[in-house]
């Protein structure tokens, strides 16, 4: 069973070369941008500070890690939309595209269940893809404050002290594996919907996955004046139990960045027992579980020659 | 003999259409059976149910398994190719193997690779990279790689020129076949497989209209050559299918004994494709 797992994933990765190819991409882009600023940065004055990442008035230790986690931040969210678009394409083609070439009859002749098969591609959407991201954010970081230790040492700089020494790795590194992990536990419903309509429909998974997505709330909203399902839809994305204690509002805000070297955790704001024990992150596994359910009964029952 | 496939009032309904039709038949180990019948006769399906990838009703058994519902274990020990396009085409040759081998306990990795030596198929070469015969010499190599008790080819050379099928055909006999292996396989080219099978069976509107060992087509039927006066007698014990060619008629008789024919023309037993077009053509009357 798992040893068919390990198989069945590895299969995934060779078809869906963009699980690697992506972050190896946005790494890529974030790199090339960071050498362009320290080029531009270097047309400029001298001071040290322009180097990391455009903070004015780095002195203290705090604003010098709220500074180089503000970098890694938004590096890792360029990642999760980058994730966020190709899981949803990786999960549109990965019960499609065997059908659409007839590889399906091929697969189907090897000694492994439906359910095994379907479930190799869920794991590949919720496991694998995020954790290939992580791994992509990680090394970008890794990368990026290289170079930037590099520009810093030429400037005359103690890279040591003024970068590696101010980045909260762990702090940084966890808090970007927890939220990338549990964004696709909590986006679980959508990956399993789209496994389905990626095993059951005929022909435009695209259309065929979002078409439903924007009648429903339309007719919900002219015939039962109604939002429940545009709702659910919807706002989950900005609505999981993770962040609860973040407020966006004033994160970014300079009291934030000078109150102290505490408050600049980013672990500190993520509430990992509140998205646990959240009824919603429940509810949304079942939902999943009953697409992938259904796709597996689909794979199973159709006959694709008929 | 042991039986590995046994059927009986094996039925498969798609809405009011009835692709197989109340079917009984065996089939036993060490046989090459041929399976006949023109499109839509419900050979696809009648394959499908026997591997599982489809139910069915009625009481259906292979290796002493249900099919459809213990799939997994049946597929350690069968194994099929089911047309030539359907290996998928981004995939390099070496990961192909390296997926078999990983899932499928009885695949003989080295087997395989001495196959596709022979072959002009390179390991590091993707699918999409080869030609149709290539294709089919890759997938045949896998399958006769894998240490199964029943091999099952719906089709398999189809869009194949006539060296890449006398090839796969020759391959399938010196390289795979032995006693305790069987073969299922339908081809629409009945005359390229005719000498190679120990059995036929023909199917049509799916129901079997034949289920023979080769060897007793010679005893069941006859082919008659004949003109003028002989030809009327001939005639008159009921051929089940005759035509003209040349002037002459060729009647077909089915259970006639040779020595009720003797001196009313030339005797000969008739070609499968020929004594096909006879039944599927009787049924229709």
């Amino acid at each position: 069973m798992i040893g068919n797992q390990l198989a069945l994933i590895e299969r995934e990765i060779w078809e869906h070369r963009s699980i690697y190819v992506t972050p190896l991409a946005i790494a890529s882009i974030v790199t090339l941008s960071v050498l362009a600023m320290l080029v531009f940065a270097s047309g400029f004055a001298k001071e040290l500070d322009m180097a990391i990442f455009g903070a004015s008035n780095i002195a203290g230790e705090g604003e010098r890690r709220a500074a180089l986690t503000a970098f890694f931040v938004g590096t890792s969210w360029l990642f999760l939309v980058a994730l966020a678009i190709l899981t949803v394409f990786y999960c549109l083609d990965s019960l499609y595209g065997e059908r659409k070439d007839k590889s399906i009859l091929f697969w189907r002749s090897m000694p492994i269940t439906d359910a095994e098969t379907v479930l190799s591609k869920l794991v590949t959407a919720v496991v694998v893809i995020p954790v290939v991201a992580v791994l992509g954010i990680i090394a970008t970081h890794i990368v990026n404050l290289v170079i930037t230790s590099i520009w810093v040492s030429m400037k005359g700089g103690d890279a040591g002290l003024l970068i590696w020494g101010s980045v909260p790795f762990f702090d940084n590194w966890v808090a970007a594996f927890i939220v990338v992990l549990a964004s696709g536990i909590w986006m679980s419903p959508f990956i399993g919907w789209f496994l389905f309509v990626s095993a059951w429909t005929k022909r435009a998974p695209l259309l065929m996955a979002f078409m439903p997505l924007v009648l429903i709330p339309l007719l919900e909203w002219i015939f039962l004046r109604t939002r429940f399902f545009a709702t659910a839809v919807f706002d989950r994305g900005d609505d999981m139990p993770l962040f609860r204690t973040l407020d966006f509002e004033t994160f970014f805000e300079e009291e934030h960045w000078h109150s102290g070297i505490d408050n600049i955790s980013l672990l500190g704001h993520l509430d990992v027992v509140q998205f646990l024990t959240s009824p919603s992150m429940w509810g949304g596994l079942l939902v999943c579980g009953l697409f992938v359910t259904a796709a597996i009964y689909v794979r199973r029952y159709r006959d694709e020659s008929q | 003999m042991t039986s590995l496939v046994t059927a009986r009032g094996v039925s498969k309904h798609f809405g009011e259409v009835r692709a197989v039709d109340d079917v009984s038949f065996e089939i036993e180990q060490g046989k090459i059976l041929g399976l006949i019948g023109p499109n839509g006769a419900g050979k696809t399906t009648l394959l499908k149910a026997v591997l599982g990838l489809t139910d069915c009703d009625g009481e259906l058994s292979v290796l002493g398994l249900d099919p459809f519902r213990q799939r997994k274990e049946l597929l350690r020990n069968i194994c099929f190719i089911a047309d030539v396009a359907v290996l998928p085409r981004w995939i390099r040759v070496t990961q192909l193997l390296d997926f078999v081998e990983a899932v499928h306990p009885n695949f003989s990795r080295k087997h395989a690779e001495g196959f596709l030596r022979q072959t002009k198929v390179r390991s590091d070469a993707k699918v999409r990279e080869l030609s149709k015969g290539m294709v089919t010499q890759l997938h045949l190599s896998i399958i006769m790689s894998i240490d199964a008790k029943l091999l099952v080819l719906d089709e398999p050379t189809l869009g194949l020129d006539i060296i890449f099928r006398k090839e796969f055909y020759g391959n399938l006999l010196n390289d795979y076949f032995d006693e305790k292996r069987t073969i299922l396989i339908t081809t629409h080219q009945v005359e390229e497989i005719e000498n190679l099978l120990t059995d036929i069976m023909f199917i049509n509107d799916g129901r079997i209209l034949l289920d023979k060992p080769m060897e007793s087509l010679a005893e069941s039927y006859v082919e008659l050559l004949t003109s003028g006066e002989n030809a009327i007698k001939a005639k008159g014990l009921g051929p089940i299918a005759e035509h003209e060619m040349f002037g002459k008629s060729v009647l077909l008789f089915e259970g006639v004994s040779r020595e009720n024919l003797e001196g009313l023309g030339e005797m000969r037993t008739p070609s499968v494709a020929d004594l096909f077009v006879a039944k599927v053509k009787g049924t229709r009357k």
